[in-house]
C-alpha cells in the first residue's frame, strides 16, 4: 500500500549537507501496524513526514496506492492528507480556539460534510475515545492524555487509510500512554493501517512489526 | 481560492477565533479601527463642513435660496416693480426683500477732527431695505449685538456692521479703515456721491458674513431719496422659499418669464464667489488626503495585528494544512477577521458621527474665524469611506496571512524557518 524506493532526503544548510535519510526502501501494507524506532536523529521522524507527504524527498519515490505522490501536485497531496491519512502528533496539535468536537469535525467540514453530519462523526469519534463528555471543552481544560485522544479521534473520524503518529505518548504519563497504546490496538484490530514512530521499545512491540533506523538506514524489520 | 468550502471554513475558523480572543486585545483593534474611521470621516467633515458652514450663513443671511441682481452694465434692475409683482405671485417663495445697495463711506470724527487732521472714515457699501422684509429672509435683527434694529419708520438712523468698527474689529491694513469710539447713538456722516447725512448709529450688527458685517443699513422708504430713486427699481431681491422647493425650479421660472433681461437670476450656488468654489474643491483635495493616510494607518495596522497573529499561530497553521485544511480557507478566515474590525470599527464610528458629533456640531458650530463650521458627513460619501476601509483592511490582512501560510507546512508544524 505505501512503498518507498531509495528514499533519501538531505537538508542542506549553507555548505553544509545533511543526509538525514539515506536510500530508504520499506513497504507497509494495507491493514499493517508498523513502529519505526531508533535513536534520537536517526531519521525516524523525517520518514515518517515524507510517508505521510508533509515533506518532500529530496530523491527516490514514495508510492501509495500504485501512485507515485512525486507527481502530485502540492493541493493534491493536501488533498490526500485530508482524505487518506490521520495523524498524531507527539503535541496534540489541536486548535486552542476550537472545542474538542470543534477539531474533531473540522477535517469533516472540510471534507464537505454538512455541520450536522460532521459534528454527527465527529461525536461518534469522541464517544469511541471516551471524550462524550469533554465535546464542549477547549484543549486548555483538557488533560494532555485527553488532548491526545481528541487528538486520535480527530485523526481516525473520517476513516483514514493510514494513521500516522509521531511519538504520541511522549507527553503523556504512563496511565495515558497506554489508554492511548490500547486505542491503537483497538483500531489496527479493525483494519486500521497505522505506522507510529516512537522511541519507547515497550510500545513499540505492541505493534505488528517493528523497524528500526540507525543513521538514516534501516537496519533491521522485525515481525512481531 | 474563493470556493463556497474555503468560504465555510474561513468563516468557521474566523468566528471561533474572534470568540476566544482575549477582549482587551478585541477591544484595541477595533478601537484603533474607530479612530481611523473618524479620522476619514470626521477630519475631512470638518474640513469640508468649515467652508458649508460658510456657505450656509452666506445663504440663510444673505442672498436667501434665489438672488436676483443688476446686469453687470446696468446700474440697477430695471423695471423691478414688475418683477417684484412677478416674485410676489409665486406661491413657492416664503419671503423677499429688495435691496438698494450703492457704494459710500462713512465718517466718524468729523465732528471733532481739526482742519488737518486725517477723516476716520470707511469705505462700505450702504443697503437700503425694508426692516421687516429684510429679517422675514436674512434675520438680520436677529444678529444685533448691540443697540436695535431699524423699523420702518426710523430715519436718520443706520445699523452698523461690526467690521466697520475697530472695537470689533481691531485689524489695520491699508484700504480696510475702521472707525473709532463709534457706538449706539454716536453720530456718523454717511455719504453716497455728492450726497451726505448725518444719522445716529441704532444698532451694531455682527456675523460672520462680511456682507452684513461690512455693510451698513438704512431704511429704504429714506435711503430711495438719499440716492434719488424713486421710479421703484430696486439693485438686488433675494427670496426665501418655503421648505422643500428647489431653487433652480424658481430661478428656472423667473428666467422663462423674461427676468434675464433685466437681471441676473441665479441660485444661492450660482452666486457664490468662484474663490468659493476653489475653496470647496481645495479642502476636498485635502480631506481625501488626509483620508489617503488614514486609509493607509488602518491598512497598516491591520497588517501589524494579523502578522502578529499569524505568526504567532504559525505552527497552528502549519498543522491545519498538515491534516488537510486548504490554505485559501486559513487566508480566507483572516479576511474574515480583518472584515469584522473593520466593520464593528466602522459601525461604531457611524453611530458616533450620526449619532453624536453631526448633531452635536450642528447644534454648537465650531467657532472658527471666518464661518460657524459644522460636520459634513454625506450618507453616500461616508458609506464610501466604510467600502474603501474594509477593501483597505481586507487587503492588509489577507497579505500577511498569505506570507505566513505559502511558508512550508513542515516548517511552520516543527517552527523551524
Amino acid at each position: 500500500m505505501i512503498e518507498t524506493k531509495d528514499l533519501v532526503k538531505t537538508y542542506t544548510n549553507g555548505a553544509v549537507e545533511t543526509r538525514v535519510l539515506k536510500g530508504i526502501n520499506l513497504t507497509v501494507k494495507s491493514g499493517e501496524f508498523v513502529s519505526i524506532m531508533g535513536r534520537s536523529g536517526a531519521g525516524k521522524s523525517t520518514l515518517l513526514y515524507q510517508l505521510s507527504l508533509l515533506d518532500n524527498p529530496s530523491t527516490g519515490d514514495v508510492i501509495i496506492d500504485g501512485i507515485n505522490t512525486e507527481r502530485m501536485t502540492a493541493l493534491q497531496k493536501s488533498q490526500f492528507r485530508l482524505v487518506k491519512f490521520g495523524y498524531v502528533f507527539q503535541d496534540y496539535a489541536l486548535m486552542p480556539e476550537l472545542t474538542a468536537l470543534e477539531n474533531v469535525a473540522l477535517p469533516l467540514l472540510m471534507q464537505g460534510l454538512s455541520r450536522e453530519r460532521a459534528n454527527r462523526e465527529a461525536t461518534k469519534a469522541l464517544e469511541r475515545m471516551g471524550l462524550g463528555h469533554r465535546l464542549g471543552n477547549i484543549p486548555s481544560q483538557l488533560s494532555g492524555g485527553e488532548q491526545q485522544r481528541v487528538s486520535i479521534a480527530r485523526a481516525v473520524a473520517h476513516e483514514p487509510k493510514v494513521l500516522f503518529a509521531d511519538e504520541p505518548t511522549a507527553n503523556l504519563d504512563t496511565a495515558s500512554s497506554k489508554v492511548v497504546m490500547d486505542i491503537f490496538g483497538e483500531l489496527h484490530k479493525e483494519g486500521q493501517t497505522i505506522i507510529m514512530v516512537t522511541h519507547e521499545e515497550e510500545y513499540a512491540r505492541r505493534a505488528e512489526r517493528l523497524i528500526t533506523l540507525e543513521d538514516g538506514k534501516i537496519t533491521d524489520s522485525q515481525s512481531l | 481560492m474563493f470556493s463556497w468550502l474555503n468560504i465555510k471554513i474561513g468563516f468557521f475558523l474566523a468566528v471561533r477565533q474572534l470568540r476566544r480572543a482575549s477582549i482587551w486585545t478585541t477591544s484595541l483593534i477595533i478601537f484603533v479601527m474607530v479612530l481611523t474611521f473618524l479620522n476619514l470621516v470626521v477630519v475631512s467633515g470638518i474640513l469640508v463642513g468649515l467652508i458649508q458652514g460658510s456657505i450656509d450663513q452666506y445663504r440663510e443671511q444673505w442672498t436667501g435660496d434665489v438672488i436676483v441682481s443688476n446686469l453687470t452694465d446696468k446700474k440697477y434692475i430695471e423695471n423691478s416693480p414688475n418683477l417684484i409683482r412677478l416674485i410676489e405671485s409665486l406661491p413657492e417663495i416664503q419671503s423677499f426683500s429688495a435691496r438698494y445697495i450703492e457704494s459710500g463711506t462713512v465718517e466718524a470724527n468729523y465732528q471733532t477732527r481739526r482742519e488737518n487732521d486725517k477723516p476716520n472714515l470707511a469705505g462700505t457699501p450702504i443697503t437700503g431695505i425694508d426692516p421687516l422684509a429684510e429679517h422675514a429672509v436674512s434675520g438680520v435683527a436677529g444678529k444685533v449685538i448691540e443697540g436695535n434694529f431699524l423699523t420702518p419708520n426710523d430715519f436718520d438712523q443706520v445699523v452698523l456692521g461690526s467690521y466697520l468698527l475697530k472695537q470689533y474689529f481691531p485689524i489695520e491694513s491699508p484700504g480696510l479703515e475702521v472707525l473709532e469710539n463709534v457706538g449706539i447713538g454716536s453720530k456718523v456722516r454717511i455719504s453716497v456721491g455728492d450726497i451726505t447725512r448725518e444719522v445716529t448709529v441704532k444698532g451694531i450688527v455682527k456675523t460672520k458674513v462680511d456682507d452684513i458685517s461690512r455693510n451698513i443699513f438704512m431704511v429704504d422708504t429714506q435711503f430711495r431719496g438719499m440716492i434719488g430713486r424713486s421710479d421703484g427699481n430696486v439693485d438686488q431681491i433675494v427670496m426665501k422659499l418655503k421648505p422643500g422647493v428647489d431653487p433652480a425650479v424658481i430661478r428656472d421660472t423667473l428666467i422663462r418669464s423674461g427676468a434675464d433681461k433685466t437681471a441676473r437670476v441665479q441660485t444661492f450656488e450660482d452666486a457664490q464667489p468662484k474663490f468659493l468654489k476653489d475653496i470647496i474643491a481645495t479642502f476636498n483635495m485635502l480631506g481625501a488626503a488626509f483620508s489617503s493616510i488614514g486609509l493607509v494607518v488602518a491598512s497598516i495596522t491591520i497588517f501589524i495585528v494579523v502578522f502578529i497573529n499569524a505568526i504567532t499561530r504559525r505552527k497552528f497553521i502549519g498543522i491545519l494544512k498538515g491534516i488537510g485544511i486548504s490554505g485559501s480557507a486559513i487566508e480566507i478566515s483572516y479576511i474574515f477577521q480583518s472584515i469584522f474590525y473593520a466593520v464593528i470599527g466602522s459601525a461604531i464610528g457611524l453611530i458616533m458621527v450620526y449619532g453624536f458629533l453631526v448633531p452635536a456640531v450642528a447644534a454648537n458650530p465650531i467657532d472658527f474665524p471666518f464661518s460657524d463650521g459644522i460636520l459634513v458627513a454625506e450618507y453616500g460619501e461616508t458609506f464610501f469611506r466604510v467600502f474603501l476601509l474594509v477593501v483597505s483592511t481586507v487587503i492588509a490582512g489577507y497579505i500577511p496571512a498569505w506570507m505566513i501560510i505559502r511558508k512550508n507546512t513542515l516548517d511552520s508544524i516543527l517552527g523551524r524557518n
